[in-house]
């Protein structure tokens, strides 16, 4: 298994009462709650925390894209990937994702990939999302056009990739007379394409198709959901596009806290972990899903859930940890947590988010050392003939 | 709708839902953002003297959503179609909030067909400076006011989107079309107004005076730009002016068109 060490940097500094004014730290909570001295100390200290993971041998680290919010600094992640592609060796660099369709010019961000993919010589895993609802208030990006955009985004990028250039691209939405992208990437054909979501069916059919064949990310989900969906993605290959899925074809996303023993880590990290979902994951229904950005099936599916799964203003620790959201415990504890989800699942990637909201620069660096030294080894080891075959555990 | 009886009618490939009441020269109602509820008082009221045609747009409630339509430019030439299909060769065209827009477009094309137009709570221009509400954004407690002076009022249109399980898809789906018309730039076209000396029809703006979705600031602005136009503000009315107070609504229309023929 190759596991990663994912940060979202956020805004550790976020005045928590700022709910007693506004509804939600995304679009519409003003900047002027951002302090860019404060900031200047953060960006560099999650760097520090992406390097220290280089150094301690995970396989890969992890910045991700977010617009206009407390929840992460990260609007352009291009540029964080850029500053750590120096500070590294060996390992890989993962954006997860860039949210392509998003931007009326796409090609500028394939050319951006490619540079960080020559710039370290084929380190670069290039995530594609769609873009949280959010960011189509905060980048004026219409919603009912969001899948269309994607899809075709996607094709713009991996033919700017691919093809020899410069060739014409007429689209629906991005037309292009020369595309020619310089520098074409290290990777051939192309950088390795991860798709992380929140659990859609439409996604794992989509990146799980025979021509695609990228990796499915399940992300800050119930152990339910992320049961459901990556076994979804080998049975949507097998049954609907005609092949066997590589168990390097899926990974899980999950946040994880480890102290010396079950109860000091969950003394430690209480606070932090229920203010990523109550405070920093705080988004009303109407920016998580603005019109149009779920098709009509998915949007009826998801109002007849009572509040949507991540978007918890009052989970607590005990919730998260017993939903499998978060895994929280003693190295033993955790170990044996993710060591069984593989023998269930098989998963061959794995994202630590070993810091979240307010968790400060010392427990960080404690988490990622333990996890490093005491779980990660466990877990790069696992292959293959560690997991039970879907057969087995429905037999369960 | 009690006295509007609902069809599809196919349009060049495109169902679309249409109900009709009443008899007498035709009135062509163009609905608004939030797509057209299942009985409106107002229209049944000009129903006694017109004969009312309400489409649901494409991609709104009932009709399909053809690719040909794409923005409000081509919801317009796809309602001058429409009038050529049902050789409607005089109509009084009434156009509520996205439905004004769309009349608007129409007009500046071609006004050949159009005898009157109604313009209510319109989108299409922006005032600048003038502070508007974004009706996608706001949770539906925030909408209701939004679109309403009264908020009980309002909190009953809602609450009759919410009846059934239908009627919520149908509202989902009304505001993903309200979205793929109207969300960039929101609610107008810093082209449409370059055009509106175009419009060479007699024009009657209606407004409420408590919109705070569009303000009333609009209806000024849009009285300029259109010659000749008359505009009428009403009193205790929001965005929703013909669901909110029908009857005066439907006075206000009636009053401007008898106007015409005297």
């Amino acid at each position: 298994m190759k596991v990663y060490f994912f940060h979202l940097m956020p805004y550790a500094y976020l005045d928590m009462s700022y709910q007693e004014k506004y509804r939600t730290d995304w679009v519409i909570l003003p900047n002027s709650y951002f302090d860019p001295v404060k900031g200047h100390e953060l960006y560099n200290r999650y760097l520090d925390e992406l390097e220290l993971a280089a150094e301690l041998h995970f396989d890969g680290i992890s910045v991700n894209e977010h617009h206009q919010n407390a929840y992460g600094l990260m609007p352009s992640p291009i540029v964080m990937a850029s500053a750590l592609a120096r500070r590294t060796k060996g390992c890989k660099i993962a954006i997860l994702g860039s949210a392509f369709g998003l931007r009326d010019n796409p090609l500028t961000l394939a050319e951006e990939h490619a540079m960080i993919d020559v710039l370290t010589g084929g380190r670069l895993v290039s995530g594609m999302v769609r873009g949280i609802g959010a960011e189509y208030y905060s980048m004026g990006a219409n919603p009912a056009f969001s899948h269309q955009r994607f899809h075709e985004a996607h094709d713009l990028v991996v033919q700017a990739w691919t093809r020899p250039g410069p060739f014409a691209f007429e689209g629906k939405h991005y037309r292009f007379e020369y595309v020619n992208v310089w520098p074409r990437p290290y990777q051939q054909p192309h950088p390795p394409i991860w798709c992380p979501s929140l659990g859609s069916g439409e996604t794992v059919d989509w990146a799980s198709a025979k021509e695609h064949r990228y990796v499915y990310i399940q992300n800050f989900s119930p152990v339910a959901s992320v049961i459901r969906y990556l076994n979804l993605y080998r049975q949507t290959a097998e049954r609907l596009h005609g092949y066997t899925a590589s168990s390097d074809q899926i990974g899980w996303a999950a946040p994880i806290y480890i102290g010396e023993t079950d109860e000091k880590a969950r003394e430690e990290s209480k606070i932090h972990i229920e203010r990523l979902f109550s405070k920093y994951l705080n988004l009303p229904f109407e920016m998580m899903f603005p019109p149009g950005y779920l098709s009509a099936a998915s949007l009826t599916a998801m109002r007849s859930i009572k509040r949507p799964a991540i978007a918890g203003g009052t989970m607590t620790i005990d919730n998260l940890i017993d939903a499998g959201i978060f895994l929280c415990g003693s190295p033993d504890t955790v170990r044996k947590k993710l060591v069984d989800a593989h023998r269930r699942l098989g998963f061959q990637n794995f994202l630590a988010n070993l810091h979240f909201a307010t968790l400060p620069a010392d427990l960080t660096e404690k988490n990622l050392r333990l996890f490093a030294a005491e779980v990660m080894p466990a877990l790069q080891c696992l292959t293959d003939k560690e997991y039970a075959g879907m057969e087995t555990q429905a037999a369960e | 709708m009690p006295g509007l009886a609902g069809s599809i009618i196919e349009l060049r490939g495109a169902k679309l839902h249409l109900r009709r009441a009443g008899t007498g020269e035709p009135l062509l109602f163009l609905h608004g953002v939030q797509g057209l509820p299942e009985s409106t008082a107002a229209l049944d009221r000009l129903s006694r003297r017109f004969t009312v045609l309400a489409p649901d747009h494409p991609g709104f409630g009932a009709s399909d959503s053809p690719d040909r339509v794409q923005d409000v430019a081509d919801l317009a030439l796809f309602y001058l179609d429409f009038l050529e299909a049902l050789d409607l060769k005089s109509v009084h065209l009434i156009g509520h909030s996205l439905g004004g827009w769309i009349a608007l477009e129409l007009a500046i094309r071609s006004s050949a067909r159009v005898t009157s137009l109604t313009l209510a709570a319109t989108a299409g221009i922006r005032v600048a400076g003038v502070p508007r509400g974004d009706m996608f954004i706001a949770s539906p407690a925030e909408l209701t006011r939004l679109l309403f002076a009264d908020e009980g009022a309002g909190a009953q249109w809602f609450a009759s989107w919410q009846a059934t399980p239908g009627l919520m898809a149908a509202y989902d789906r009304n505001r993903a079309a309200a979205a793929k018309y109207t969300w960039q730039p929101r609610l107008y076209d810093p082209k449409l107004e370059h055009w509106l000396h175009r419009v060479g029809v007699p024009t009657h703006i209606v407004w409420g005076e408590a919109d705070s979705l569009i303000p009333p600031a609009h209806a000024a602005a849009l009285g300029k730009l259109v010659p000749g136009a008359a505009t009428t503000l009403l009193p205790g009315c929001g965005h929703m002016l013909d669901i909110e107070r029908p009857d005066l609504f439907a006075e206000t229309v009636l009053r401007f068109i008898e106007g015409l023929r005297s």
